[in-house]
């Protein structure tokens, strides 16, 4: 293990402890609901860090997989609300408003609970290896992979929204039950839900972590920096490629579930354009070469959107501010807050040996992809 | 029989704003290969604009275009000077900066403007029926369909009869070559970029008495634009215009058949498989040498 390896372990595992010890602060049950809330963000910016950041997909859309996994959740809630908010035979209200009469066959594995879990994770993954089976055996790289996954992604929320009678069209799924697991509730205000999610924001980011220092992990850098030259080595790129957009869909898709506890509804927004394309803007505002930076770089963003929404003159103004400081971390800071920090670490502590470690660690060929994207 | 023929006036007429529509986008994003994101924004804009002249300078339409088509080129050209000529070396941030630039762009809008609908009046000498090959449509839409022929024609012309036009190809084919030949390639990019944002301004304002306006109603046409310049293909002008026709008259036939939603999704599909196979798009026949030789 190498020294910038240990850092690395200690500052995530700090952050993570950190977060984990926020309720023993906070005991206002809306603002940790609210905290929580940006985690789960975190964790959905942070996946994309794995397929964007460190193998060069530009996903747009990775609200797709955040949107299954949250409504797999949904659907198994929903089928356990008390019987008054439902119809005949425990039938979800809304499908009583548009004539349904028996439950569709899609929804009757979702009375169990451990059947949502791994589908909120499976679904995403093999959906997201299949469209990336589609696109990377065909070699489709940079522009393009942006433009069919912007247009996957527009085709599955018109789906949604227009199958209302399976999915409750534009209303989403609402009126679920609490979350109940092993005799533990998961009130969605409750400190239960906010350790349930850090919890497995820390196992993600670990995961993700241990994936980026495999030797997998590697070539996923290597296709990013140079596709071409991976491929004369031998390597079968579409492999790794599909590899880490699957692993970054499920991270997603375990997002989306945990989203839907801590929001108590699902619904097409999450499987939105605006949501997806906000999420690079956080995982770019972040760094998007690390996972630790994209995660709290959404962290930090949704966090500063909720507290200066409430005020008015930045409800207005926020979304300006936002595309403004877009605009200047794309220009100025391509690896976002936390390349400068890095920057700024490496600067303090003079030339030491971790400092160099990082240089070499870090080939950051960013002028490089882009001739050669442009080149294709 | 006349069900179809009327299904084609349908589709020809949602083909023709198609076309205006990613006419700006094909030019910017096939000679510079910058994925304008903002380009949404920039139809807006064109509307806004026609509506404030008809609201507060009493400006009609038709005499506003021109001034239209400057004042967004104008934004245009300070979009390119400021952020874009930095990236051109980063083609996939040209999405995420042109991205937050449309962001900005929205509510701005929104903040002076106020986000309510708008409404522009259509040409008074306009808002009357006539009749095509025995159908009803409506004058105004024929008109949308002659000018974005007529435009078409203008870009065509610029690109392959004029000495501007001429430096931009080469530009295209190879930049660094063409600066050897004393081109300013700075200064073509810019302007290129300029006209591509005066035709989405001049979409915009041509929609605008079609549909509401909306600091918000940029975001579905830049995406259809995106489809029509893929389809296509980059580069290929002829393209644009054939495969505007036939995206709109497949949207037309499948909304008949099911629903708007359902056609909008399987022409996406349609797209999706079409980039998959033929990335280079359905008109573009070789690549590079003799992609701008026709």
């Amino acid at each position: 293990m190498s020294r910038r390896t240990a850092l690395q372990i200690g500052v995530y595992g700090l952050v993570c402890v950190i977060i984990l010890l926020v309720p023993s602060v906070v005991d206002n049950a809306f603002i940790l609901n609210k905290y929580a809330r940006y985690l789960v963000l975190g964790i959905l910016a942070m996946a994309l860090s794995l397929s964007w950041g460190y193998t060069g997909i530009l996903n747009l859309g990775q609200a797709v997989s955040f949107g299954l996994g949250s409504y797999s959740m949904a659907m198994a809630l929903k089928l356990r609300t008390v019987p008054i908010h439902t119809g005949k035979g425990g039938l979800p209200d809304f499908m009583v408003w548009n004539n349904v009469t028996t439950l569709p066959w899609v929804w009757e594995p979702f009375y169990s609970l451990t059947f949502a879990f791994i589908a909120g994770i499976a679904v995403p993954a093999i959906f997201a290896a299949l469209l990336g089976w589609f696109m990377f055996k065909g070699r489709i790289t940079g522009v393009y992979v942006a433009i069919v996954t912007l247009a996957v992604l527009v085709v599955v929320n018109l789906l949604i929204i227009d199958l209302q009678r399976y999915t409750g069209g534009f209303n989403g799924i609402t009126d679920l039950a609490q979350l109940q697991v092993f005799g533990l509730v998961f009130d969605a205000y409750g400190s239960e839900t906010y350790y349930l999610i850090a919890v497995f924001l820390t196992v993600s980011l670990f995961f993700a972590l241990a994936v980026t220092k495999s030797k997998a992990g590697l070539i996923l850098q290597a296709i990013r920096d140079h596709e071409d030259r991976v491929r004369y080595f031998g390597y079968d790129v579409a492999h790794f490629k599909i590899f880490a957009f699957s692993v970054s869909a499920g991270i997603a898709g375990l997002a989306g579930m945990l989203y839907t506890i801590v929001m108590e509804f699902a619904s097409p927004t999450f499987v939105g354009v605006p949501l997806s394309l906000s999420l690079v803007i956080w995982c770019a505002v972040g760094g998007r070469q690390s996972l630790l930076g994209a995660m709290l770089g959404a962290i930090i963003v949704t966090g500063m959107q909720g507290a200066l929404s409430e005020s008015k003159i930045f409800l207005e103004t926020w979304m300006l501010i936002m595309g403004l400081v877009f605009v200047i971390v794309v220009l100025f800071l391509p690896k976002g807050l936390a390349g400068a920090a890095e920057m700024l670490a490496k600067r303090l502590l003079g030339n030491d040996k971790a400092a160099a470690a990082k240089e070499t660690e870090l080939p950051v060929r960013e002028r490089a992809s882009g001739e050669a994207g442009g080149a294709r | 029989m006349d069900v179809i023929l009327a299904q084609i006036v349908t589709g020809l007429s949602i083909a023709s704003i198609l076309l205006l529509v990613a006419l700006g986008l094909a030019i910017i994003y096939g000679a510079t290969g910058v994925i304008n994101m903002a380009h949404g924004e920039l139809v807006m804009l064109g509307a806004y604009s026609a509506w404030a002249l008809q609201t507060y300078v009493g400006i009609g339409l038709l005499p506003g275009l021109v001034i239209i088509f400057f004042v967004v080129g104008l934004f245009g050209w300070i979009i390119e000077r400021v952020v874009i000529r930095h990236l051109y070396r980063r083609p996939l941030d040209t999405i995420l900066a042109t991205w937050g630039i449309g962001i900005m762009a929205q509510q701005g809008i929104r903040l002076i403007v106020g986000g309510e609908l708008r409404y522009v009046q259509m040409p008074p000498s306009m808002s009357t029926g006539i009749s095509l090959l025995g159908f009803e449509t409506s004058a105004f839409r024929l008109f949308i369909l002659a000018f974005s022929a007529m435009l078409f024609a203008f870009t065509w012309f610029l690109i392959y009869r004029t000495s501007f036009g001429m430096k931009l190809r080469a530009i295209t084919q190879d930049r660094e070559i063409a600066s050897c030949f004393g081109i300013k390639s700075q200064r073509i990019y810019s302007l290129t970029f300029a006209y591509g944002a005066g035709l989405a301004g001049l979409a915009g304002a041509l929609v605008s008495p079609l549909k509401s306006v909306s600091p918000e109603m940029g975001t579905t046409y830049v995406v259809d634009a995106f489809m029509v310049v893929v389809v296509g293909g980059v580069q290929s002008l002829v393209g644009t215009i054939a495969s505007a026709g036939i995206l709109g008259e497949f949207t037309g036939f499948l909304a008949f058949y099911s629903n708007d939603t359902i056609a909008k999704a399987l022409v996406l599909l349609g797209i999706v498989i079409l980039i998959r196979f033929r990335p280079q798009g359905l008109f573009m026949s070789k690549i590079r040498a003799s992609s701008t030789g026709q």
